[in-house]
Order: structure tokens, then C-alpha cells, then sequence
């Protein structure tokens, strides 16, 4: 049956998320997906993080719109979730902080007046998770990086397209990964 | 493509119409190329719009030069004469096996079979054609041969006139074997079905049963022996014992069926089942899928499902019984996600409430409580979304059918010591 497929959650760290700045759209019309493209040549329509979250706010003024910064080892990500989020924004006002939290959600750019583009997470669900999931994810990031790290030799069309405009530094992803992966066996 | 193109111009010439063979070429090439018309039913289109273009019956077309043949100037053929689609006939021939019909249109649908061949006939409904009985022989008179994916069948129409005939016919012994002549089908293992419209005889166990789709159908799951496992699908007009999930059986007389490139196994009338002492193993085609569960779908949580068929009730309507009292039941249709596949899985009452830690009477007070069953959904989530778990199942189509499931409960440290050794080296 072809058709609908369901987007990958894909697995990125907080700082190849920051460094991210790239957007386009497969197709060009108005619902064709829009995709974040990552150094290491991630294509980005939906992502899976899980980490600490440890600030949040109501930014709203009319109606509430909660920020939340959720760490993991190698940085934060930001995340937005207001009314066109319910379950995700009404998650955000009941947990406490720090916490646990998985989160299942659309990678969102912002471009300022001076031009840098800031990356954040528009959430599709927030939970509350334990240590170990926690744990599983940077592994699990780990992973999927290196994956991509090591295909950084191929002709791939998005690995292409991403050292052209990264001009993706090998070294400084593969340390990532390993200070990443170092942490988590220090902590246990 | 160019040689269906030739055929069509070729069947307008004898009808005196003569269409360019560009316009033919051009119609069908934007059917199958641009909007991915399977090229038969392209054909079909193709002719239809030039019939329609020039005024012509289809009639004409599809059965030769006159639409009401006189039986004079029929021929009498035997069997191995139909060579050809589009033919109007007279055969002697006996009726072998009556099928199920799949639609209402269809009041009669088998094969028959005279001492050179066998074929197909259908009879449609809107031709009041009395019913011919299995076994007994007929001379069917003005019948059209067909052409269908590459195979001769015979159609009855409203100038089919069948005559009982007192002789018997006899039969080619040969390619169906079994069936009719109360001789079971040969044995045979599951990895070595191959060949469409085969009947044979299998020993099996059942390893699921899923949700029924039509009324028509009485059961449908997996069975699989030490070889393999091969879909099968019992007929409710087969009037059959009812198969137990877990248990062994011998079928005898099922027909092979391709279907989407994979076999499948059919019971009907001339088949039976006995239920097996003796515990057949099913070779594990069973496959492992890790990663963290990403959605819990709508449709997961406390659903209800028609008492007649167990279809999943929506609005508290069955698709197919329409408004039902229907059973409570749980599932939960999750996504898990490894980074690389999104994989869709769904899981019954038992592995649902196991992983969830909500029974199937917790669910039914819950929604009672809170007068909106959603409130189980909402639950299943906060418990399950953003975990990591280990899933074993069987695929089918995109879904595994889960039949275990576990949360990942810790690192792996020899994983994670290779993982530091990889990122070293890179």
C-alpha cells in the first residue's frame, strides 16, 4: 500500500541541533514536509529526545505558551508548546522541573534580525521518563551520530548537500559522541 | 504496450472502423504511464472511449460480429479449443467445483471440464440462469470464451441457454487433482506451496487468528508447520469447525492462492479439517524490533468490537452489522521507533494490559468514571510513550503483531564500550 508513511523520530544531539540551520521542503507544494538538514546530514521532519528538562516559563500574554529548555550531554534544546499543542503544553504546566522527559516533536526554526537561525522543538508529546530511558536515549543518539558521521564519506545527495553548506568538521561530531558516551560511564 | 495497442486497432478494423494507431498508443501510454493504470484495465478503458467515440455497442466488440448469435452459426468447441477471448460457443461439459462467490453479482462461479480440458465459467446474477449442480454435466449453449490475466474463462449471458445433458461427461483427469473425486490432495509442507489454484493437504497449527473483515469469512489468521507459516482464510459458507489458536489440525483439500506475491491457503466446501492429537512446531519466523514507543494511536486503549465479526466498532457502528451492542476489549496500536524505521505494532488484551498495567476490567471503570473512554488512552500514553521496548512478532504488511513485549531495562555496557571504541577511531 502505498501512500502515507509515517516520518522517523530521528536521534540528534542538542548541539548538532543548535549548530543546524538548513530547512527545506521535499516538493513544493504547501504540504509537502519540511525538513531540518544537520551537519552530519540528518533529515530532519520529526525528532525523539529525551533529557533533563530544566527550565520552563509561561511566555504567553494572551493565552499560555510555555518555553522549556531540556539538556542532554552535549547541550539544550529549546521547546515551544502553546495552544496548537495542547497535551504537549498542558505537560509542560503540570511537570516539575528538573525532570525526566521524552519528547516526541517537529524541529522549528527562527531566523533573527541579525540573521542567526535558532533552532527549537515544537512538541507533539512530553512524558515523564526514568534515568534509564534517559540513559538509553544518549546511546541511542550516540549510535545513529556515528552512523552518520561515518557516512560523511558518501555520495548520499543529503550528505552532499550538508558538507556543502556545513563544510561538517568529522572531528568535532566524533567528539561529541565520545564525551557523550565518556559521561554516561562515568555516571554509573 | 505497443501489441495491445495493435490488437485494439486490429479488432476496430473488423468492425470497419479503422482509429489511428497514434490515438490508441496515446490514450493508453498516459493511463499506464502518467496516472499508473495496471495495463489491463487501461485496455479496457481505451476501448471503451473509441466505442463510445464511434457509436459503437460493446457487444460488438466483446462478442464477435453479431450481439444476439443465432445457435446455428455457434460452434460447438471442446475445452482446449478456447483459444481465443471475445468468442461465442457451445460446450458440453460438467460442472467439477462450484466456488464461493466473492460478490453478489455473481450467482454462480466454478470450473468445468470436458475430456480435454477444464476452464472456468461464471454466471452472473442479472441473467436469471438456473443454477447448474456440481457433478452433474450440461450442454451450455452461446457461452463468450474470455481472456483474463492470461487464462481462458467462460461467461454466461442472457442468451446462455443450459441443457442438463443424461450422458456423462467425462473428465480430464489432470490439473486439478483431488478435489470432486473424493481423493484427498497430496501432503504437503508450508514452504513448499508455489503453485496457484493447488489443492493439496497440510498439517498445521494455528498461530493467530485475526480480526475478521467480512461476514463472508469465518476465520482468518496464520497457521505455519516446522517449514513455515502461510496466511489462511476459512469461508463461512465452507461450514467448517472453528479453529482454536494453539491447536494442530489437518486440513484436506485447501487451494493455494497467490495474492500480492505470497501464498495463501483458502477452505471451502470441499475441504475439511480434523483437529490433531500431536503438536505441530512452527518454524519461528518471528522477528525483533527495539526501539522507543513514539504514538500510541487512536484506536489503542478500550475499543469495542462487534459481537458477529470482532471488527473494531467506530461510533459504536459496525462497518459491516451496522449500530451493535458491542464487547468491550483492549488494544494498543503503537509506533516504535529506532531512529532509522518507524514501525508500526499492534498489540491484543493480554500484552496490552500486561505492558500498561491496566486490566481490561480497570479500563472498563475508568471510562465509566470519567463517562469518556478516552480517558484509557490518555493513560496508556503517559505509561508508555517515550520508553524503549524489545517487541518479537510476526509482520504483516506494515504492522508487527506483537507477541511479547519488554521495556529495555538497562544499558547494555559491552554495546557501550564499543560504541567509545568506535568514536575513538573515527
Amino acid at each position: 500500500m502505498a501512500g502515507y508513511v509515517r516520518e522517523v523520530s530521528r536521534r540528534v544531539f542538542a548541539q548538532e541541533f543548535r549548530e543546524s540551520n538548513l530547512t527545506f521542503k521535499d516538493g513544493d507544494d504547501q504540504y509537502s514536509p519540511q525538513y531540518l538538514l544537520t551537519p552530519t546530514g540528518a533529515k530532519v521532519n520529526r525528532l525523539f529526545i529525551v533529557g533533563t528538562l530544566i527550565e520552563k516559563e509561561d511566555i504567553g500574554t494572551d493565552s499560555e505558551y510555555w518555553r522549556g529548555r531540556v539538556s542532554d550531554p552535549t547541550g539544550s534544546f529549546m521547546i515551544y508548546a502553546g495552544q496548537y499543542q495542547p497535551e504537549a503544553a498542558q505537560a509542560l504546566a503540570e511537570c516539575e522541573t528538573p525532570a525526566f522527559v521524552a519528547i516526541v516533536g517537529k524541529p522549528s526554526t527562527y531566523t533573527t534580525a541579525e540573521g542567526t537561525v535558532l533552532t527549537s522543538v515544537r512538541p507533539e508529546s512530553i512524558s515523564i521518563v526514568d534515568v534509564t530511558t534517559r540513559d538509553l536515549w544518549v546511546a541511542d543518539t550516540a549510535r545513529r551520530t556515528l552512523e552518520r558521521v561515518k557516512d560523511l564519506d558518501n555520495m548520499d545527495s543529503n550528505v552532499v548537500k550538508a558538507k556543502e553548506h556545513y563544510n561538517t568538521d568529522k572531528d568535532h561530531y566524533s567528539s561529541m559522541v565520545k564525551e557523550a558516551l565518556r559521561s554516561l560511564k562515568e555516571d554509573l | 504496450m505497443d501489441k495491445t495497442a495493435e490488437n485494439i486497432k486490429s479488432k476496430f478494423l473488423e468492425l470497419g472502423v479503422d482509429i489511428p494507431i497514434e490515438d490508441i498508443v496515446d490514450r493508453l501510454d498516459k493511463l499506464v504511464t502518467k496516472f499508473k493504470v495496471p495495463l489491463d484495465e487501461a485496455r479496457r478503458s481505451v476501448i471503451t472511449y473509441f466505442l463510445k467515440e464511434n457509436d459503437l455497442d460493446r457487444n460488438a466488440f466483446f462478442g464477435g460480429q453479431s450481439t444476439t448469435p443465432d445457435s446455428r452459426s455457434t460452434p460447438d468447441v471442446k475445452l482446449n479449443g478456447i483459444d481465443e477471448g471475445g468468442k461465442w460457443v457451445n460446450i458440453k461439459a460438467k460442472v467439477l467445483q462450484l466456488w464461493d462467490s466473492s460478490h453478489e453479482s455473481v450467482s454462480q462461479v466454478g470450473i468445468i471440464g470436458d475430456e480435454t480440458a477444464t476452464i472456468k465459467f461464471i454466471k452472473w446474477a442479472r441473467d436469471m440462469i438456473p443454477d447448474v449442480e456440481e457433478g452433474k454435466s450440461y450442454y451450455f449453449k452461446n457461452v463468450v470464451s474470455n481472456e483474463w490475466n492470461g487464462r481462458f474463462e467462460v461467461t454466461l449471458n442472457k442468451n446462455t441457454v443450459v441443457e442438463e445433458l443424461d450422458e456423462d461427461i467425462e473428465v480430464i483427469s489432470s490439473p486439478i487433482g483431488g478435489a470432486g473425486d473424493g481423493q484427498p490432495a497430496p501432503m504437503v509442507n508450508v514452504a513448499d506451496i508455489a503453485e496457484d489454484g493447488k489443492w493439496l493437504s497440510i498439517k498445521v497449527k494455528v498461530s493467530q487468528l485475526w480480526d475478521n473483515s467480512h461476514e463472508s469469512i469465518s476465520q482468518v489468521g496464520l497457521v505455519g508447520d516446522s517449514t513455515g507459516t502461510i496466511k489462511f482464510i476459512k469461508w463461512t459458507s465452507a461450514d467448517l469447525l472453528d479453529l482454536t489458536e494453539g491447536n494442530s489440525y489437518l486440513f484436506n483439500n485447501v487451494v493455494a492462492q497467490e495474492w500480492n506475491d505470497k501464498f495463501e491457503l483458502t477452505l471451502n466446501k470441499n475441504s475439511s479439517i480434523e483437529e490433531l492429537d500431536e503438536d505441530i512446531e512452527i518454524a519461528s519466523s518471528s522477528i525483533i524490533f527495539a526501539g522507543a514507543m513514539v504514538d500510541v494511536q487512536s484506536g489503542s486503549g478500550l475499543i469495542k468490537r462487534c459481537p458477529e465479526c470482532k471488527r473494531a466498532l467506530t461510533k459504536g457502528a459496525c462497518m459491516e452489522h451496522g449500530k451493535v451492542d458491542g464487547t468491550y476489549d483492549l488494544r494498543i496500536k503503537a509506533v516504535l521507533d529506532d531512529g532509522n524505521t518507524a514501525q508500526e505494532s499492534i498489540l491484543k488484551r493480554d500484552l496490552a494490559e500486561q505492558v500498561s498495567g491496566i486490566t481490561l476490567d480497570d479500563a472498563i471503570s475508568m471510562a465509566a468514571d470519567a463517562l469518556d473512554q478516552g480517558v484509557v488512552l490518555d493513560q496508556m500514553k503517559l505509561k508508555l510513550l517515550g520508553k524503549y521496548f524489545i517487541v518479537t512478532g510476526s509482520k504483516v504488511d506494515r504492522y508487527i503483531l506483537v507477541d511479547s513485549i519488554e521495556l529495555q531495562d538497562g544499558l547494555d555496557m559491552e554495546m557501550l564500550d564499543e560504541l567509545i571504541t568506535e568514536a575513538e577511531v573515527l
